[in-house]
């Protein structure tokens, strides 16, 4: 059955159809909330509450819409509502300001010096994605993570096409600092 | 030391992730002929993408067992659910309007069966005893005055065409349902549904007419058994071919069943 009959039961009020609508995309969820929140305890949470929110907005979902990049944007606005709630700035109201300064913050995480004498590079470029901006992580697991086009992660993100493209930008010249620093460490290139 | 354009514009980034139209993809080729900057850009996007690639895809729980996320996401959903709406707004709420309709489907399903269950071994054990009453007693015993009841003189007569009337009001629904079903369009589901309950009703519209026959009630027993037949081809039609169904309709038009269902026990 299609996803578009599933929601339409689903929001008619037929519990399997959402089950099965749940079964069908929970592993893409579950992958998006594990890259970005990187332990099995908060990606659990996230994707819970995709669905929650998925289940809440049946009725609101447009028939001609893409049923993934919904679920993609409904999964990206868990993840920035979900690492909001853990964080400290939480309690104040968000503005403009404060939501920009929350997208481009790094994240409190070991960095590239510490996670080199671990060895791993992929251990320190991990780290490094957990230490990116919200707004530049998410664009750049939807990209390398998910296989998206820009097109795609701008619809599904709602931003126009030249905001991600910066993002990623700026994501790959931080993962690339990363490496060259990992490297250095390791006694690698020079 | 400057950035070349490529790499500052984000050009580079789109030409690893192919988000280039073959033109420009020409273009960045031919630049990086002669650009040791950008081609160690590429080298190190290759080696993020090599090294991220051993990383573990990570798509289920721990473990691969969905069994509590779906346990814990039924609570939630569950609860969501009760705090949507106030109990009458969510009665009528189409999310839940479809969950209703089934367990009011189930009640009246559970009803009806029960009613023709209590309606045959009644009409039975009232056969019986007017039978027996026929044929051992000069004075049959009428049955007990239902409470708050007008007392009413009973006859084994009055009894057979109350519960032909009763009779002929549960089979009604079946022949309208046969009457006006479209020949075209009836599923195989559908027919094997409308063959269930004619076989149902059939023994007991025999038992019927015998009784009519032998009490001499000749335009109840002629109806009881258009009714029969009807029943009967119904019940004995596995094929929901169109040509069965039209048939069936023909006997019911050309009989006047419906009609003669109405009117037949009014005149007694």
């Amino acid at each position: 059955m299609a996803d578009s009959d599933l929601i339409i039961r689903a929001a008619g009020g037929d519990p399997t159809a959402f089950q099965a609508l749940v079964e069908r995309h929970r592993s893409m969820v579950y992958r998006v909330a594990y890259q970005f929140a990187g332990n099995h305890f908060d990606a659990e949470d996230i994707a819970q509450e995709v669905f929650i929110k998925v289940y809440r907005s049946l009725d609101k979902f447009r028939q001609d819409a893409q049923l993934t990049s919904w679920l993609y944007r409904i999964a990206m606005n868990a993840c920035i509502d979900h690492r909001r709630r853990k964080s400290p700035a939480a309690s104040t109201p968000m503005g403009e300001e404060a939501e920009q300064r929350l997208l481009n913050t790094p994240e409190e995480a070991p960095g590239p010096e510490e996670c080199a004498y671990a060895g791993e590079l992929g251990d320190v470029l991990e780290a490094e994605i957990a230490r990116l901006p919200q707004g530049q992580r998410i664009v750049f697991v939807m990209r390398h993570h998910q296989g998206l086009k820009l097109c795609e992660i701008a619809e599904a993100l709602g931003l126009a096409e030249g905001t991600v493209k910066r993002q990623l930008h700026a994501a790959i010249h931080r993962l690339r600092g990363a490496l060259t620093a990992a490297n250095v460490t390791a006694g690698g290139r020079a | 030391m400057t950035i070349c354009h490529l790499q500052a514009t984000g050009t580079i980034e789109l030409y690893f992730y192919g988000e280039l139209d073959a033109r420009a993809r020409l273009d960045v080729e031919a630049h990086l002929t002669s650009c040791a900057d950008c081609r160690q850009a590429l080298d190190d996007m290759r080696t993020i993408q090599a090294a991220l690639a051993t990383r573990p895809d990570i798509s289920a729980p721990a473990g691969g067992d969905w069994t509590g996320f779906m346990t814990r996401l039924d609570a939630a959903i569950r609860d969501e659910s009760e705090s949507l709406a106030p109990e009458g707004v969510r009665f009528f709420s189409p999310r839940y309007r479809g969950r209703y309709v089934v367990y009011a489907a189930m009640a009246a399903l559970i009803t009806l069966v029960s009613i023709s269950v209590a309606y045959i071994v009644e009409s039975r054990r009232q056969l019986k005893e007017s039978a027996l009453a026929g044929n051992v007693s000069p004075a049959p015993k009428p049955p007990e005055p239902v409470a708050a009841a007008p007392a009413q003189e009973w006859s084994p007569d009055a009894g057979l065409v109350s519960l032909s009337e009763q009779h002929f009001e549960r089979s009604k629904l079946v022949v309208y349902g046969l009457a006006n079903k479209d020949a075209h369009r009836s599923s195989a589901q559908d027919w094997a549904y409308e063959r269930q309950l004619a076989s149902t009703l059939l023994s007991d519209t025999r038992l019927y007419r015998l009784a009519a026959e032998e009490r001499g009630l000749k335009s109840v027993a002629r109806v009881m058994g258009d009714l029969e037949l009807v029943l009967l081809q119904t019940s004995m039609s596995s094929n929901p071919e169109p040509a069965t169904l039209q048939q069936i309709q023909r006997l019911i038009y050309k009989r006047d069943l419906v009609s003669k269902m109405d009117v037949v026990v009014s005149g007694f």
